[in-house]
């Protein structure tokens, strides 16, 4: 006579829901049987380099933003990829940037100060004066390669320096497109940092700006960089 | 989180689904999941909990969708007992292991997905609950559920296998 587990005991042993040994008994081998294999290690091997490039795709599409908040001039916002800032807008409220983000960049951003916290740091410190340049990864995939020479062109006028949309059409060996230039720097996505605001029109007036409050942010801008101004 | 836990999700769903496509689809789809969701997920206590939850969701929803099939001869064959058996038994053996894949295929996703976890992912019911978004007791439920069925449908019980 062999004495028979019950099979809720049987069940509850194979389970590890009681201590012992698990009892064999028909169900439970055959489910044993059925999962006992898995994946292979080369199987796991390319399952997982798929994953890693599908998430670096995933990753490189998405943007993370941070306020810099109230500054000299108004509120500000700040996005960056992962490759880095991707832009500076001067938006009344978080929604309106988050808006504004979607409409021109098509992604969701992410609210992260991990990510775009130093980002937000160093034009906080910038705007209060205490910071006198960037030290932050530009992320500039999404321009034309003509508005990238432009801003990269503005890129290297001194702090506290400016120049005219002419002079700068020169610079870049397009005389004759100071027009152009002037609509390059206009559309700039990532004003302060990339200093679009130190061109000014050839007659010595401040040009264009377009940011709240126009050409009055981009004189306090130069203010705050201690470029001699003539109007403004 | 990739490396770490990567291999493990994969196995889960590979058993969920009884084979490799669809299951390194979903494999895929839940760390895409993961991470679309690590901003907004403030509190990670247990992160393996976290993903078999997003893995079970996954899983869940592909095979809502329907685009499954019934697992392979092939696979089946893989799993039956060294060649040294005789051919009745192998024939045998064949043939149980295809009535427990398609019993185990007709369980609710959910109780299968808790049987897996507790059985053959060994996570306690703590991170089943968690996976699961229910109770404990719930889990535990779900998992004895699971096996109430398999051995109503396959009729294993020890008595009807001593006197077969």
């Amino acid at each position: 006579m062999t004495t028979r587990q019950p099979p809720e005991q049987t069940l509850s042993d194979w389970l590890g829901d009681t201590p012992g040994q698990p009892r064999a008994e028909p169900l439970t081998s055959a489910l044993d049987r059925l999962y006992a294999t898995g994946p292979s290690t080369a199987e796991i091997q390319s399952a997982r380099s798929r994953i890693q490039a599908a998430l670096r795709e995933a990753r490189s599409a998405l943007l993370y933003y941070e306020a810099v908040g109230p500054t000299g001039v108004g509120p500000v916002f700040v996005a960056v990829s992962d490759r880095g800032v991707v832009a500076v807008e001067f938006a009344a409220s978080e929604a309106e940037f988050v808006h504004s983000l979607q409409a021109r960049m098509g992604a969701s951003p992410v609210r992260s100060n991990p990510m775009a916290g130093e980002a937000s740091r160093q034009l906080r410190e910038y705007l209060a004066g205490s910071r006198t340049s960037f030290s932050l990864p530009l992320d500039l995939r999404r321009m034309s390669d003509f508005q990238r020479t432009v801003l990269l062109a503005a890129a290297e006028i001194p702090r506290g320096q400016v120049t005219t949309y002419g002079q700068l059409a020169r610079r870049i060996g397009r005389p004759g497109a100071a027009r152009a230039v002037g609509q390059a720097l206009g559309h700039n996505p990532i004003p302060i940092i990339l200093p679009c605001h130190r061109v000014l029109a050839s007659n010595g007036t401040l040009g264009g700006y377009t940011a709240r409050d126009g050409v009055r942010t981009k004189a306090r801008l130069l203010r705050l960089e201690g470029a001699q101004l003539l109007a403004g | 989180m990739v490396d770490r836990y990567s291999g493990e999700i994969f196995g889960y769903l590979w058993r969920f689904f009884q084979g490799r496509p669809e299951a390194e689809d979903c494999l895929q789809e839940t760390f895409l999941r993961a991470f679309r969701a690590y901003p907004r997920t403030p509190d990670l206590r247990n992160p393996r909990a976290w993903l078999y939850r997003i893995a079970t969701n996954t899983a869940r929803s592909h095979w809502a969708r329907g685009t499954r099939q019934l697992a392979r001869t092939a696979d089946l064959d893989a799993r039956l007992p060294s060649p040294a058996s005789s051919v009745p038994d192998l024939v045998d053996h064949r043939q149980r292991l295809r009535a427990v894949a398609a019993a185990v295929e007709a369980l609710p996703p959910r109780q299968r997905a808790a049987l897996l976890m507790r059985k053959y992912q060994e996570l306690d019911y703590a991170a089943i609950a968690d996976a699961l978004e229910c109770t404990e007791a719930a889990a535990r439920a779900n998992v004895y559920q699971a096996l109430k069925k398999l051995r109503l449908q396959l009729a294993l019980t020890p008595e009807t296998e001593q006197t077969s």
